[in-house]
């Protein structure tokens, strides 16, 4: 079935991100002299302003930060509303945002912030895999 | 003879990205700024942690997100290629004052390589560009209006002090109470909109689910504003008619742009801009005798009144929930009925510096036909804008003429 759903624009400087998911990698941005990951990816460290970066591998491996669930929506994701989004701190540090797997949106007491969370890969398109997030335990 | 900014302020350094020109590999304009930016720093010796302004044209957050610095002077003048110019002028403005010290004006513009790319970039992906990587890497998860991002402060808001969502209900219960005082609100009464007059907390809890923890009643309007003011000088100001109400202190600060980048979704950077504006004015929180606060959800107002130090941490809601802040408390907030019920149109900080004027100024009595009217007697008044997503925050410290 067909990806409908907005798909990002691979940018120049993200491309080792891209290339990654496509093998079913997370691949992350670390600062080589500070030692920090940081997500998103940026030209320069945002901890030491250093611009000596390079990508590794991550785990895939997180916590549930905090989410919503999102009733009124337009667009392209409409059509699955009632869906649950949530902010996604990595093993590694620093903070993702992702559409929740693994939870019922009508149950919202029910999700648990710190919750385990592991990254998952959907293909959009031919060269685009975009990771979700979904809850695998507690 | 001179005027008083004369030699104020300097340009201690100048220069450019790796590569300009007509670029082989095409580069984004963000990618330009933060070349030119490191090299400024490396030239100059000034780490890009020191520095506290930013003038960037329409840049300035996402520059600033983009390097992880939050600095207390923030401008994103926007009006063609003389921007810069004038970003000089009000820097040295805001040096002179002792706002700042360090002020980094940039400049990222990829007029050949967009035609490749895209140009993109500034307001998270403005236009076809790629430029903006927290865009990029943020788009595909469907949120949309401000709800759907600030829902997710309200829960681990919740999360950390065990609040429920019922606690930030009476934000938006009393703020009506301040409408139903006022026949410019939206919400004023049934007979100005079917859905207007008082409501109970029962009723913000039951109404439609927005994003949850938001109902509908959590969520301010959006409906039709304009709305102007004259700031002068002193001199002006003893020659008017009008009673002036006096800046007694002013600041800003920031988080982060996309709320991603937000650390602590139970705070925003109100503490840091009020502290500034407080300690300017030489006042503290317990001197205020008024709040304006731009209530775009239950959970902003509340949240923001414990950043101004009107309330502690995870306690703001009390403020409403206990009486203080409704018509007739200690503490009234948001007395035209809020963004919750006066009107919001988008972006509410106009609304909020007319009410706290007419309120310190004596002309807020806006009670007709035997109305009561919201005139408080409070001579303070901390009047706090929240802008973006939790991102952006300015605080004053307004006083009224008898103080
Ligand atoms: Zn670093």
């Amino acid at each position: 079935m067909a990806y409908e759903l907005p798909i990002p624009r691979r940018g120049i400087h993200t491309r080792p991100f891209w290339d990654g998911a496509k093998e079913g990698k997370l691949m992350l941005p670390r600062c080589i002299d500070c030692n920090r990951v940081h997500w998103y990816p940026r030209h320069i460290c945002p901890t030491c302003h250093s611009t000596n970066l390079e990508w590794i591998e991550g785990s895939g491996e997180g916590r549930i930060y905090t989410f919503a669930v999102q009733h009124m929506v337009f667009g392209p994701w409409s059509e699955h509303a009632p869906y649950v989004t949530a902010y996604i701190d990595l093993l590694e540090g620093d903070r993702m945002l992702t559409v929740l797997r693994g939870v019922d949106p009508e149950k919202p007491e029910a999700i648990g912030i710190g919750a385990q969370v592991r990254v998952e890969f959907e293909q959009a398109n031919d060269d685009t895999f975009i990771p979700y997030w979904r809850v695998v335990g507690a | 003879m001179p005027g008083q900014l004369y030699k104020s302020a300097a340009i201690v350094g100048a220069a450019e990205a790796n590569q300009i020109g007509f670029l082989e590999e095409p580069a984004t304009a963000l990618q330009l700024h933060i070349e030119a930016i490191k090299n400024l720093s490396d030239q100059t010796g000034i780490p890009i942690a020191k520095i506290d302004g930013v003038f960037s044209t329409g840049w300035s957050t996402e520059l600033c997100e983009h390097l992880g610095i939050t600095p207390k002077y923030i401008d994103t003048t926007a009006v063609g290629g003389c921007s810069f110019e004038m970003h000089v002028h009000h820097a040295a403005a805001a040096i002179y004052s002792g706002i700042i010290d360090i002020a980094l004006v940039s400049h990222g513009e990829n007029g050949h390589s967009a035609r490749k790319i895209g140009s993109g970039g500034g307001n998270y992906g403005r236009g076809a560009g790629n430029a903006s990587p927290s865009h990029e890497m943020t788009m595909a998860y469907g949120l949309g209006g401000a709800p759907s991002n600030y829902a997710h402060a309200m829960v681990r808001h919740m999360h950390r002090f065990g609040t429920k969502r019922e606690d930030y209900a009476h934000v938006a219960k009393v703020t009506r109470d301040w409408a139903t005082l006022n026949p410019r609100a939206a919400m004023y009464s049934k007979e100005k909109h079917p859905f207007g007059g008082p409501i109970t907390v029962e009723q913000v809890e039951e109404s439609r689910l927005i994003a949850w923890p938001l109902t509908i009643l959590h969520c301010c309007m959006v409906a039709d504003h304009g709305g102007a003011i004259f700031v002068v000088s002193p001199k002006i100001a003893a020659r008017l008619s009008t009673k002036p109400v006096w800046i007694a202190g002013a600041g800003e600060s920031m988080s982060h742009g996309n709320m991603m980048e937000m650390g602590d979704f139970t705070k925003t950077s109100a503490d840091k801009s009020a502290e500034a504006a407080y300690t300017m004015a030489g006042l503290g929180p317990a001197d205020m005798e008024l709040a304006e606060i731009y209530d775009s959800f239950t959970i902003t107002a509340a949240m923001t009144a414990e950043m101004l130090g009107l309330a502690k941490p995870g306690e703001g809601h009390l403020l409403w929930k206990d009486g203080h802040a409704a018509p007739g408390g200690r503490l009234p907030i948001n007395t035209n009925g809020g963004g919750l019920s006066f009107n919001h149109s988008g972006m509410y900080g106009m609304p909020l510096l007319i009410e706290a004027y007419r309120q310190l100024s004596g002309t807020a009595e806006d009670g007709v036909n035997g109305d009561k009217g919201k005139q408080t007697n409070a001579r303070t008044c901390v009047v706090n804008g929240t802008g973006g997503s939790l991102s952006t925050t300015g605080t004053l410290v307004l006083i009224s003429d008898d103080d």
